[in-house]
């Protein structure tokens, strides 16, 4: 799967889980940015996008994700 | 005091850690959000909570290497745990603590604490990059009342200092209604900075009490 299709996918789950239409999801966007982007809502972002993409995370790929470009290269790797 | 041997956790103490997180979740109440939150029994919350130590991840309030234990006769009778929040380019301890819970708990817990999550949203608190986050403090109760607070207080400090010498506060986030817990810590140069406070009727059914304390001792640099 090309990396645009993996944002395009991504952006509505983004959007949906930080309840926020406009957010636009870039490679440096990190839980840092995002007002809505707790531990709870962590959680709830890992389970949408593991069921967008018919995936599972293990833990050492989400102890790397440090931002958006991360999480995309580890959803890359496994599609 | 002489009797009282304190230490790092070791792997073998995982299982005493995982009483000393569900004593101290539950405070003055019997709910334990590992269970209200996540849809799971008790003993298979601790179950999963041990793997969660098992794990290893350092950084947050369920890593191995944040705890401190006490032993008497040879056996664990208080647990303490702390961290200094993003050290060593750590990722924010929220994030790693719910990449475990992700992890390990499952999508069906996942998603049932979707449906409840807006109950407890008000009372999230982000913890301050470099300071000492203070999380779990259980110390068995025949052993209260013997100064072991204030000694276990002392390491844990002298501990994150020797680690990171700029280190200028120590933070605990903590129920209102553990009123022993609050005692100490004031007791211990600790202050109310804040208080956070859900509106939300149900939330008595999932956690302690309505009202989180924002806690707060600013270190003096020697």
């Amino acid at each position: 799967m090309e990396k645009e299709e993996i944002v395009s996918r991504l952006t509505p789950v983004f959007r949906k889980v930080f309840a926020d239409s406009t957010l636009v999801i870039t490679d440096q966007l990190s839980a840092l940015d995002v007002e809505k982007w707790d531990s709870l809502s962590h959680m709830l972002l890992i389970a949408e996008v593991e069921n967008e993409f018919t995936i599972k995370f293990k833990l050492k790929d989400l102890n790397k994700m440090a931002n958006v470009g991360d999480m995309i290269a580890i959803i890359e790797s496994k599609l | 005091m002489n009797e009282y041997l304190i230490r790092k956790a070791e792997p073998e103490d995982i299982p005493f850690l995982a009483d000393v997180v569900i004593a101290s979740e539950k405070g003055m109440s019997d709910r334990l959000s590992f269970t209200t939150l996540f849809n799971k029994p008790e003993a298979e919350a601790r179950e999963l909570i041990i793997q969660m130590f098992e794990e290893e991840v350092d950084g947050c309030e369920l890593s191995l290497s944040s705890f401190i234990v006490t032993e008497f006769e040879g056996k664990p009778i208080s647990g303490s745990g702390a961290w200094i929040e993003g050290f060593n380019g750590n990722m924010p301890s929220g994030i790693l603590k719910s990449n475990l819970i992700s992890y390990t708990f499952g999508k069906e817990s996942i998603a049932y604490l979707k449906t409840k999550s807006h109950i407890v949203k008000d009372l999230q608190i982000d913890r301050e990059p470099m300071t000492l986050q203070l999380e779990y403090f259980h110390i068995k109760d025949e052993h209260l009342g013997k100064g072991l607070d204030a000694a276990l207080m002392d390491r844990i400090e002298q501990n994150a200092l020797a680690e990171y010498p700029a280190l200028k506060k120590v933070q605990c986030q903590i129920f209102k209604n553990s009123v022993f817990s609050i005692k100490i810590l004031l007791r211990h140069g600790f202050k109310i900075v804040k208080s956070y406070r859900s509106d939300n009727g149900d939330i008595f059914d999932y956690l302690p009490y309505n009202e989180k304390l924002l806690m707060e001792k600013v270190l003096k640099i020697n």
